[in-house]
């Protein structure tokens, strides 16, 4: 019964959609398409604006950093005396503006749902190798988008061209860094105290330094 | 004050002092009695301490009343992880309740920073922003251990002078 809702839907898709580049997996109740982020603004005022699909609302936008993606914290070949190198890796603070990212790096998920229809899809789209990564907001479609993209802004660096407000809106006044990062480190660079000689709370840099938080699983070989 | 503790019938005899010691006392046994404190609510030991406010375990046995003010406030039970945004604001609150004043950590969040210890947003501890008076651990504690962290507490203000 599903299955059918979807398998109309797919068609939907590939009727609509089929002047665009885009990469459909489907695997019977999700359907995710990748987009180029060019087109990423026509195929959501499509979907929202075609009766036959009327995806009117936008469940969640989220970031992704496929930095160290499918690399485990203890698949390294570096030991070092104080711990794993990936782990206890000294972090850049400041994003390099300079810095090149790998095409793949970062992603904005859109979460799509049709309470008309009653069926749900999900966009992907990768910024590319710009710096900062950018991509078009799409406010202007969906208003929830507005806090979604905020926080994407905040935690991924993810700039959304068009966002009415693009401030951060979780971490503390002033902070630097997008923490979600993966180059970002877990300890982060500032910590809070209170300073009894001044009355006053202060930051200072972090005391401690970031240790593995993945616990290291032993498997045995499957061949030995 | 100015007398050391010493016999009672000593005391009588040398006047003023017994009437001090007697104020102290006096001011420490309705101290304990009505601990008020101020709900500073950060995380699911919120809710914890919700529940040993509630019918089952009911603080106001003990003259444990919840205000929602600092100004009327004499302890303030930090329940949750502290987050370095909210610090200026939990300092702000302790420092507007009037003297004397206590606080009780609830929870490992609160008390080291517990699970969230490594993460780049949390204090490692509410101490590093106020002075603590009594750690009540676990995680969250159960609202017995909260109740044990005040009666505790009423013991270290009952040993006071």
């Amino acid at each position: 019964m599903v299955n059918n809702k979807y398998e109309q839907l797919n068609d939907l898709i590939d009727q609509y959609l089929n002047s665009f580049e885009i990469v459909k997996t489907n695997d019977g109740t999700n359907i995710t398409l990748e987009l180029k982020k060019d087109d990423l603004i026509e195929i959501c005022s499509l979907l929202k604006n075609t009766d036959a699909l009327n995806f009117s609302m936008l469940i969640d936008v989220c970031g992704v950093d496929y930095l160290h993606y499918g690399i485990g914290d203890w698949e390294t070949t570096k030991a070092t005396a104080s711990g794993y190198s990936r782990a206890v890796q000294q972090n850049t603070i400041i994003p390099d503006p300079d810095e090149k990212y790998q095409e793949k790096r970062f992603a904005v998920i859109y979460h799509l749902l049709s309470i008309d229809k009653n069926w749900r899809i999900r966009l992907k789209t990768f910024t590319g190798s710009e710096n900062p990564p950018i991509v078009q907001s799409v406010t202007g479609i969906w208003n929830s988008a507005d806090w979604f993209e905020r926080e994407a802004f905040d935690l991924f660096g993810i700039y959304f061209d068009g966002h009415p407000d693009l401030r951060r809106i979780l971490t503390d006044y002033g902070f630097i860094g997008h923490p979600f990062r993966k180059d970002f480190p877990l300890a982060g660079n500032l910590e809070v105290f209170h300073d009894d000689l001044e009355q006053k709370v202060k930051y200072r840099p972090v005391s401690i330094t970031t240790r593995p938080t993945v616990p290291k699983v032993i498997r045995k070989k499957k061949n030995s | 004050m100015g007398l050391e503790k010493q016999e009672n019938d000593l005391i009588i005899d040398q006047g003023a002092g017994f009437v001090m010691t007697s104020i102290d006392r006096l001011a420490n046994w309705a101290r304990t009695g009505s601990l008020w404190p101020m709900t500073f609510g950060l995380a699911c030991c919120a809710i914890e301490m919700m529940h040993s406010g509630a019918a089952r375990y009911d603080m106001d046995r003990f003259g444990v009343i919840f205000r929602p003010s600092p100004r009327q406030a004499d302890v303030m039970i930090v329940a949750g992880t502290l987050v370095n945004k909210m610090a200026p604001a939990l300092r702000k609150v302790y420092d507007q309740m009037a003297e004397p004043k206590w606080v009780i950590s609830m929870g490992s969040c609160a008390n080291g920073g517990g699970y969230y210890h490594d993460s780049y947003a949390v204090v490692r501890g509410c101490d590093q922003i106020i002075p603590v008076d009594i750690y009540v651990p676990g995680c969250p504690p159960t609202a017995e251990a909260l109740l044990n962290g005040i009666i505790e507490l009423q013991r270290k203000i009952k040993n006071k002078n």
